[in-house]
């Protein structure tokens, strides 16, 4: 077989894992990244697991990373972007914009004195997982107003603040879409006030809560709360903001999380407001029981969330045995928030030629295989094209990987 | 012969290629499709049935699919590349991956079948719950599946409108239900809107499951046209009023009682595995899982494997799925077997795991506590080297000894437990963890990159699951002189062997009684369970265990 090259836009769990799959077959992958770090949304996961696993699949991601890192089929470009994709004779070539990359990969040994150091937070990312090399990056704005401190902070010499953007060109056989998500900005509920009080948070900022300080706390004060909400659908099946779709990831991320933080704190008292309940794994009817014992199921989805005394919340309870509707006060109301098409899908699918469906994701091209773009080579796979879990993501990509092993005559 | 030096000898071995498929139905017909498209022989066997309520895998959706599903029975049959067998029954499944032998009977009819691998498509089936409701079918009460067919009749649709008919749906008071189900009910209230002028749904249901594609626009689509949906979390009162039913609930928010009595009254139904998962589980040495299908509910087995290497399980035979979704595990099928029939010759470790036929007494413990089914005999036991996933678990429970894991032989083991435990400066506690390469040992190695706490003293020993810790390198440890010792495991449910965890948790547990009777304090055995991105709780357990010991 002659060398096939493939490039895989997006190092989230579906880019990760079709390229991992395709770098199997001996197919060289370049697969880009826009941030500095591989892993996408799902390497900040979690673990859910209570006494026993959840099946969330959060170390499905880590292990995919673990996978690519060691490929030697696999190229990753970091802080990548693609600037212009041509097409001519079954050949695309893209031009990737790079960097600036101001670690250099190679010198740094992620000791994190740069991290550790930094006059100001958030000049400094750090990588969720060991897997992330470098484990660290920094930022732009970070360079230029600290240029003095990350000129001499690193022992090892490891960072150029000079770095500048430098621009490649590669040609592809064949290229895969994805290009993941963005979780649903509770802003546009401003009835919700998350940006007002500090104890109303989101799924993501729970993940963030709980790897820092590995326990669910309210940031208010750091105490682990006694009552906690979750309100369902936020973002999705929102018919006002023309989101005709479910999410799927949400109820199981929240019941998921709930029973983990109630096996860590088995007092916490939690109530989860809700439209439909969606099945979690294949024993959903037993989990679904349990989490009836355990938690507090309100059919109605509050409209309002009131600041109280402590930073506590107050929201609008609705009793359905009663028809009437009263006032609750909650230590903690984490949002969960739905899954929404990446603002960039616009640039994408003019950049390739794909096609987006109306809720503005990519769009397939045949109602029975979702990794067919309307392009001949072009392939979409994970949230790219619509919600998903992280399995569903993961086969998805094994899907798009064995299409494109097609369309390329790769055989056994 | 074991030892690390060559770990990574390789030989090639010549494997079959040929695959069985079991199931017929569309899942099985794409599975053979696109695998003999790949260049390999396929052998399809479509089961006897034993569901008798079993209808085509498509339930009802829209014609354009029952083409495609036509086109495809065309395709399968015009290829010579696949071997249709009728009416079979799965007798019995010998062997290793790349080299099974399947006994079966078709139309009557003694066969046996060589293989390299099995691809498990078996169908959904639909049944109707109408005893949970208490409720007779008649004209007037109808199954989902009966209703369905109906509405493949214009003459029925036409029926339906002229005389303003009213249907009532009830969903989710039974079971929970699917999106695969909630795809059938939306499908059918939308064509009774669509019918024409006159006819009404009315859809009684709990949960409305809209996690699927396209379900949320489908179901507002729906109401667009007219359909009623009343979303209960209690079973509406049903009454029986002559032949006609009355179904009628309070509703709190208009505080009144609302009654409806239809002209139709159609009853969900279960959509479950096939009965025929279990027999083929025992035949197949693979894991049932929940409900009766054929994959645990264990993360390492997504999308497509079962426990064993080269038993795939696609479609409905592993969980409730759409035709999209069964095309997605076909797919994913399809690049696992290239990777391992290859075209025929692969390349496998020589000396992955290696039975000492000296010792071996053939009693087989081996065979049974092999998760992966990799285990098989001559008159002595024999370890597989394509299926073998090298966990271990054979080797800690082999009553003679007789099994050595290439890289973790015991002799190296034991070396690399004293050598950890010299390797700590006096003063510090000495801890040693026996680390999962899946799970815990990625956990200590990014602890330590994240410069979390950690003890000096802590010493990791990487094991390839924590199913070969052996009782014996706990005590070891201890006679070395380790002051605590800490066993780390995947959580149950996660380990990728599956009963690895377990394993280990026995084992501790009987070393714990060993401790108390030589009087070493308990605490300072630990078993832990772990999974890779949870460097903080590493950190914790380690430091907490320093400072019980300390």
């Amino acid at each position: 077989m002659k060398e096939k090259h493939i490039m895989v836009m997006g190092g989230g769990i579906a880019g990760m894992t079709a390229a991992r799959d395709l770098a199997g077959f001996g197919v060289n992958v370049h697969l880009i990244e826009k941030s500095g770090f591989m892993g996408g949304y799902a390497i900040g996961y979690t673990c859910k697991a209570t006494t026993e696993c959840l099946q969330c699949g959060a170390c499905s991601v880590e292990k995919a990373l673990k996978e690519v890192t060691e490929s030697p089929n696999i190229k990753l470009h970091l802080s990548t972007t693609v600037e212009a994709v041509t097409s001519e004779n079954q050949k695309f070539s893209a031009k990737l914009k790079k960097g600036p990359f101001f670690i250099d990969p190679e010198k740094c040994n992620n000791c994190g004195v740069c991290y550790e150091k930094s006059p100001v937070k958030g000049a400094v990312l750090h990588g969720y997982s060991k897997n992330n090399h470098p484990l660290y990056a920094i930022t732009a704005e970070g360079i230029q107003n600290h240029r003095d401190f990350f000129a001499s902070v690193c022992p090892e010499g490891a960072i150029s603040i000079d770095a500048e953007a430098a621009t490649e060109t590669i040609s592809v056989d064949a290229l895969i879409v994805a290009t993941g998500f963005e979780p649903f900005d509770p802003n546009q509920k401003p009835t919700y006030r998350y940006a007002e009080h500090a104890n109303v948070i989101t799924g993501l900022d729970m993940e963030r809560i709980k790897r820092d300080h590995g326990a669910l706390v309210r940031p208010s004060d750091g105490q682990v709360p006694e009552k906690v909400a979750f309100i369902q659908c936020v973002g999705s099946r929102d018919e006002r903001l023309g989101h005709l779709w479910c999410s799927r990831v949400c109820c199981p991320y929240a019941l998921r999380s709930a029973q983990s933080i109630k096996t860590q704190s088995p007092e916490m008292d939690i109530t989860i407001f809700y439209m439909d309940i969606q099945n979690i794994g294949k024993d959903f009817p037993a989990f679904y029981e349990a989490c009836k014992n355990d938690f507090r199921f309100i059919r109605s989805i509050p409209v309002d969330i009131f600041g109280e005394e402590n930073d506590r919340l107050k929201l609008r309870v609705f009793d359905e045995a009663e028809g009437t509707a009263g006032l609750e006060t909650f230590d903690l109301v984490v949002l969960s928030i739905g899954i929404m098409p990446n603002p960039e899908n616009q640039a994408i699918s003019k950049l390739l030629g794909i096609k987006l469906d109306d809720d503005g994701f990519f769009a397939h091209n045949d109602s029975l295989n979702q990794t067919l773009t309307s392009q001949n080579g072009i392939f979409v796979a994970g949230t790219a094209s619509g919600p998903n879990s992280i399995p569903g993501s993961m086969a998805q990509a094994g899907q798009a990987a064995g299409e494109v092993l097609k369309y390329l005559g790769v055989a056994q | 012969m074991t030892t690390s030096e060559n770990a990574h000898e390789m030989e090639k071995i010549e494997i079959v290629t040929d695959v069985l498929i079991i199931g017929g139905g569309y899942t099985g017909l794409k599975a053979a499709d696109s695998i003999a498209g790949t260049g390999y022989h396929v052998i399809l066997a479509d089961q006897k049935n034993s569901d008798h309520q079993a209808r085509s895998s498509l339930f009802g959706l829209k014609a354009d699919f029952q083409n495609q599903l036509d086109e495809l029975k065309k395709a399968v049959n015009g290829n010579n590349n696949i071997e249709f067998l009728p009416d079979v029954n799965i007798n019995s499944a010998t062997g290793v991956p790349g080299d099974f032998t399947i006994r079966l009977t078709s139309n009557g009819k003694d066969l046996e079948k060589k293989v390299g691998a099995v691809v498990v498509a078996t169908d959904i089936v639909s049944t109707p719950l109408n005893h949970i409701y208490g409720l007779d079918f008649s004209d007037k009460i109808v199954s989902l599946s009966d209703f369905e067919e109906n509405l493949s009749s214009a003459d029925f649709k036409e029926k339906l409108c002229n005389n303003k008919q009213t249907v009532a749906f009830l969903v989710g008071f039974a079971q929970n239900g699917s999106p695969l189900l909630m795809k059938r009910i939306l499908d059918s209230v939308l064509a009774i809107s669509e019918a024409g002028n006159g006819a009404t749904a009315y859809v009684y249901i709990n949960d409305i499951k809209v996690a699927g594609n396209d379900l949320e626009r489908l179901y507002k689509t729906g109401r667009d046209k007219g359909a009623i949906y009343f979303k209960l979390t209690q079973l509406p009162e049903i009454s029986q009023q002559s032949d006609a039913p009355v179904v009628s609930f309070h509703d709190p928010v208009v505080r009144s009682d609302i009654e409806v009595e239809p002209d139709i009254l159609v009853l969900e139904e279960a959509m479950t595995p096939s009965q025929i998962n279990t027999k083929l589980a025992g035949i197949l040495r693979i894991d049932l899982g929940p409900m009766g299908f054929l994959q645990t509910d264990n993360v390492h087995r997504f999308p497509v494997n079962s426990n064993r290497e080269g038993i795939y399980v696609i479609g409905s035979a592993r969980d409730i799925q759409d035709l999209s979704e069964a095309w997605t595990d076909v797919e994913n099928t399809v690049i696992q077997l290239k990777q391992l029939l290859g075209d025929g010759t692969k390349e496998v470790p020589k000396f992955r795991a290696v039975v000492d036929r000296e010792k071996c007494v053939t009693c087989l413990t081996c065979y049974r506590c092999c998760p992966h089914g990799a285990i098989y005999w001559d008159d002595k036991a024999v370890i597989s080297p394509v299926a073998c996933q090298a966990c271990g678990i054979c080797a800690s429970e082999c009553p003679q000894e007789a099994i050595q894991i290439t890289g973790y032989t015991d002799d190296e083991l034991i070396d690399q437990i004293r050598n950890a435990i010299s390797d700590v400066k006096n003063g510090d506690p000495k801890i040693l963890a026996f680390c999962c390469e899946n799970s815990a040992l990625e956990a200590g190695k990014a602890a330590a990159l994240f410069h979390y706490e950690l003890p000096k003293g802590l010493r990791m020993i990487r094991v390839p699951c924590a199913g070969k810790v052996d009782i014996h390198y706990v005590l070891s440890a201890f006679i070395e002189g380790a002051d605590g010792v800490m066993v780390m495991a995947c959580h149950p449910g996660n380990c990728k062997s599956e009963t690895g965890t377990t394993f280990a948790r026995w084992r501790i547990n009987n070393a714990y009684q060993m401790l108390e009777e030589t009087g070493i304090n308990k605490e300072r055995l630990e078993f832990v369970t772990l999974a890779s991105n949870m460097a903080p709780d590493f950190a914790k357990i380690a430091v907490e265990m320093e400072k019980r010991i300390g």
